[in-house]
């Protein structure tokens, strides 16, 4: 559950990095359907659904289950070390990012309200109560030991202070968990 | 007390098993058993919105749409005094209300439920919507995506699951509005995780490079105020791919793929960008 230390960062981006050169390099040269086969023998029709719960900044494992289904591709797995905003992935024993996805944060402590008619447009407002679950699945593989949620912090001062939606620090790891087996 | 009963599911859309397919679940809230006719008329309804939307309409044959009925003791959805509401406070099945944390048109049921019924129902379940059987516009995204039967309220709902369901981020640059914005002149120079926005205005570098043409100028569109949204219209063809000024609830310094698209406002299509990322992610579930 802890965050890493820098060595083991720096080694962990290094085979992320080797990953998904070679995840790319594949998927680069496939049609769709040889694409579904890889993803098939990555075990993606076997998925592990997480549900976890919020509650203003505390996020908390709900449960997990093991389903036959077919998990939605994964988004690319190299290069977020800089980038802010909300994903998941799912690891390896020795910390290789296996898959990824990236979510519109279901964390957040504001709203979309939309217009009544046509013409419209739709607005933010602040919902400081925000509370409530959100669901994560992941390919259920041998590979797959641990998923980590990351997030970026909201601001702590100006007029976006404290709203997650405008939060403009790289994304942290803000929770790591093992998959049961 | 319950208020209300599971009665059953109905795969109203079937085009494989589910374990192969994407399998997006339309859950009654707020109607009557005598008003489940109804539902089965504005789930098919909602099917077929869906599935005419580009590019899902290209991907039919990817998708299984499910109905699961659940009727509620009474009709509609609490609609709170304190937000100019009528007061009504209808006993209803996952406990739907307008007027959430104070905001008229919110509307959000106990969603943890209504995942619970979904789950139960559709193992396989990709994305779960709410029906709310309420005239009064109004909805709301998270995971479930909540929409009532105002006119124009499923366009709520598709928005939403560009969100849930594909990780899309909002394309207007405003945040409660143009008129009424402080702090929101100039996003910071953090590159976004998601795909539909970015601050790389750099033509063989940013996000969306392979889809901008070599003619099409890098940034399509500035800003001249960053002080306010930019006024100006499109100043090329619809559907042209470029960096638009203007995204993610900021007025300059990231950029959106085209003038407009459904994650900026609704009754749009999805723009090409959007489209691209929702095939890919979609892509496994077509049959082989």
């Amino acid at each position: 559950m802890a965050a890493s230390k820098s060595a083991r960062k720096s080694r962990r981006k290094s085979k992320s990095r080797k990953a998904a050169k070679k995840t790319s390099r594949a998927k680069s040269r496939k049609t769709p359907a040889q694409a579904k086969a890889i993803e098939t023998s990555l075990g993606l029709n076997k998925a592990v659904r997480l549900t976890f719960s919020y509650d203003g900044d505390n996020v908390k494992l709900v449960s997990q289950q093991r389903t036959e289904m077919t998990v939605p591709a994964s988004d690319t797995v190299k290069g977020y070390g800089k980038y802010k905003g909300f994903w998941a992935e799912l690891k390896s024993g020795s910390d290789k990012t296996l898959y990824r996805t990236v979510m519109h944060n279901p964390t957040k402590n504001d709203a979309e309200v939309f217009p009544e008619s046509p013409g419209e447009v739709i607005s933010r407002q602040p919902a400081p109560k925000r509370k409530g679950v959100f669901v994560v699945v992941v390919p259920d593989t041998d590979k797959g030991e641990e998923v980590i949620l990351c997030r970026s912090a909201p601001e702590t001062k100006g007029p976006t202070r404290g709203i997650r939606a405008l939060a403009s620090e790289p994304a942290e790891e803000i929770l790591r968990l093992k998959l049961k087996k | 007390m319950a208020n209300g009963q599971i009665v059953g599911t109905t795969r109203i859309v079937e085009t494989g098993p589910p374990e192969q397919r994407w399998n997006a679940v339309i859950v009654s809230e707020g109607y009557r058993s005598d008003e489940m006719a109804q539902f089965a008329t504005d789930a098919k309804q909602f099917a077929d919105t869906l599935l005419s939307v580009a590019p899902f309409d290209r991907l039919r044959a990817a998708i299984n749409i499910y109905r699961v009925d659940v009727t509620s003791t009474e009709s509609g959805a609490k609609d709170p005094k304190k937000c100019n509401g009528t007061g009504a406070k209808p006993r209803t099945f996952f406990g739907a209300s307008f007027c959430s944390n104070g905001i008229r048109r919110l509307l959000i049921a106990n969603n943890g439920r209504v995942l619970d019924v979904v789950k139960k129902q559709v193992p396989q379940w990709h994305m779960a919507f709410l029906a709310v059987n309420s005239p009064i516009s109004g909805g709301s995204g998270g995971p479930v995506a909540t929409f009532s039967r105002a006119p124009g309220a499923v366009e709520i709902a598709i928005h939403e699951m560009g969100h849930t369901a594909f990780g899309l981020a909002d394309e207007y640059e405003y945040y409660s509005g143009c008129a009424s914005d402080k702090g929101h002149d100039k996003h910071s120079k953090t590159e976004p995780v998601q795909p539909n926005i970015t601050t790389n205005k750099n033509r063989a570098t940013t996000k969306w490079r392979s889809l901008i043409q070599p003619a099409t100028p890098v940034p399509t569109t500035s800003n001249a105020n960053c002080a306010n949204c930019d006024p100006q219209p499109s100043p090329v063809a619809v559907g042209t791919i470029g960096l638009f000024e203007g995204a993610d609830y900021f007025h300059c310094g990231v950029y959106r793929p085209e003038f407009d698209c459904r994650m900026r406002n609704l009754n749009r299509p999805f723009c090409a960008v959007c489209q691209q990322v929702i095939v890919k992610k979609l892509t496994p579930f077509l049959p082989g």
